[in-house]
Order: C-alpha cells, then sequence, then structure tokens
C-alpha cells in the first residue's frame, strides 16, 4: 500500500530542467579545478610520466639557493658536481617530499644524493604526485 | 654514476634530528616556519663546519641538546627559536609565547 502510492506520488513529481542548469557552470569549474590536482592514486593513468618527475626534479634542485642552476643536470651529483654537503642534501630531498606530497623515510632519504637517484626514486614511488 | 654520501652512523643521526626539525617547522605558519627553518639550518652548517668531526662527545651533547629543543619546538605554543653567541659561549633557547598559549584557553 505505501509502496504503491509511493509510486504514484513519483511520478506526478516533475522537477523542472531549469533548475538544474543553474548548477552547470559551478560543476564545469569544478572538474577544472579536479584535472589541475592531481589524485594521489597508485593506480592506472594517474601515474606520472618520466618526463614529468625530471623536470620537476631538476625545477626543485635549480631553485635551492646554494647552487648555480646552469650547472643542474639529470645526472648531478649533489656533493661531487654541485658542491652541496649532506645537510643540503637533506633540505633538497625534503623540497622533494613537498614538492611531490611524499614523505620518504630516513633509510631511503640517506641514499638520495643524486638528481638520478632522486629522479629514479620518485618515479617508482607509487604515491608520488 | 656516481658513489653514494659515506655515512657513518653518528652523521645519519644528525642528518634524521635535522629533517625532524624541518618537519616540525612544517606545522607552523609560513612565517614562524620561514624563521624557524632559517636559525635550525644556520646551527646546523654552523656546527657542521666548526665542530670536529672526530669530537665524538661534543657531537653526543649537541644532539642530545638538539632533541631536547626539537620537542619544544613540536608544542604547538612555540612560535620561535634563537640563538644567542655570547664569547665562545653559544646559548641556545627557546621562546615560547605565553600571549599566543593564552589566546586559545
Amino acid at each position: 500500500m505505501a509502496t504503491a502510492l509511493r509510486i504514484a506520488v513519483l511520478r506526478h513529481i516533475r522537477i523542472p530542467v531549469q533548475a538544474l542548469e543553474g548548477f552547470r557552470p559551478a560543476s564545469a569549474s569544478w572538474n577544472l579545478f579536479r584535472g589541475q590536482n592531481r589524485s594521489l592514486s597508485s593506480h592506472g593513468d594517474e601515474h606520472l610520466e618520466r618526463e614529468e618527475v625530471v623536470e620537476r626534479v631538476l625545477a626543485v634542485v635549480k631553485s635551492f639557493p646554494k647552487l648555480d642552476p646552469s650547472k643542474v643536470a639529470a645526472d648531478s651529483h649533489f656533493q661531487k658536481d654541485l658542491g652541496l654537503d649532506s645537510l643540503d642534501g637533506v633540505e633538497i630531498v625534503m623540497a622533494l617530499e613537498e614538492e611531490f606530497k611524499l614523505e620518504i623515510p630516513d633509510k631511503e632519504a640517506d641514499k638520495i644524493d643524486s638528481c638520478s637517484v632522486a629522479i629514479e626514486y620518485i618515479f617508482n614511488h607509487p604515491m608520488s604526485g | 654514476m656516481a658513489s653514494p654520501w659515506k655515512l657513518s652512523g653518528m652523521q645519519r643521526q644528525v642528518l634524521a634530528l635535522y629533517r625532524c626539525f624541518l618537519r616540525a617547522a612544517r606545522l607552523k605558519n609560513l612565517e614562524d616556519r620561514q624563521r624557524i627553518v632559517s636559525v635550525v639550518s644556520a646551527e646546523f652548517h654552523h656546527n657542521a663546519n666548526n665542530v670536529d668531526r672526530k669530537n665524538f662527545q661534543y657531537i653526543e651533547y649537541l644532539l642530545r641538546r638538539g632533541k631536547r629543543q626539537l620537542e619544544q619546538l613540536k608544542n604547538s605554543t612555540t612560535v620561535s627559536l634563537s640563538t644567542i653567541n655570547l664569547n665562545s659561549c653559544a646559548l641556545n633557547t627557546i621562546t615560547e609565547d605565553k600571549k599566543l598559549a593564552s589566546t586559545y584557553h
């Protein structure tokens, strides 16, 4: 009885299409917003392209105040090529953590001593964003 | 490819402590964070360049002092960190802004 009544009522309810039109601009901008903010999903096509990782890692390293940005290349060693010490290395790894929204454990972070190791680590990390 | 850093156990401890300081600073607001990072960074670099790497006892002491300061920094009422150099004796103080704390209670 209640079900029949519910169906009868629902059949007579019509939502005017115009009311929904108003939502469209908002949802379109929401989609745009989502496109700019990469999801942290570890699956499928959301994973970063290698070229993008290389570009962003180099941009972070080049922005480090103590070095000459023109010397930074994908195979630069922090200490030997860029003249940095291990404390500077920590600062760069922390900046990379923020850039790629990662938390790198100490054990792994201690091994990152060059751009190429950083690129490899971040590219292979499923949570890089 | 170039060989990795060669780090001793003590160096690893120092780097881990430095990392903890930078992580703790991330939780502060931008202005406090920049100030904290510049003080902490200067302190670590200064000691790295001036303390004899074989002076294990002194480094151990600095590590212990650093850990204590880190705990204070993690306290949400701590907004600044300062270093005062008096002759060769370095005094480190951590300022707690009690006024700020009282606004929350």
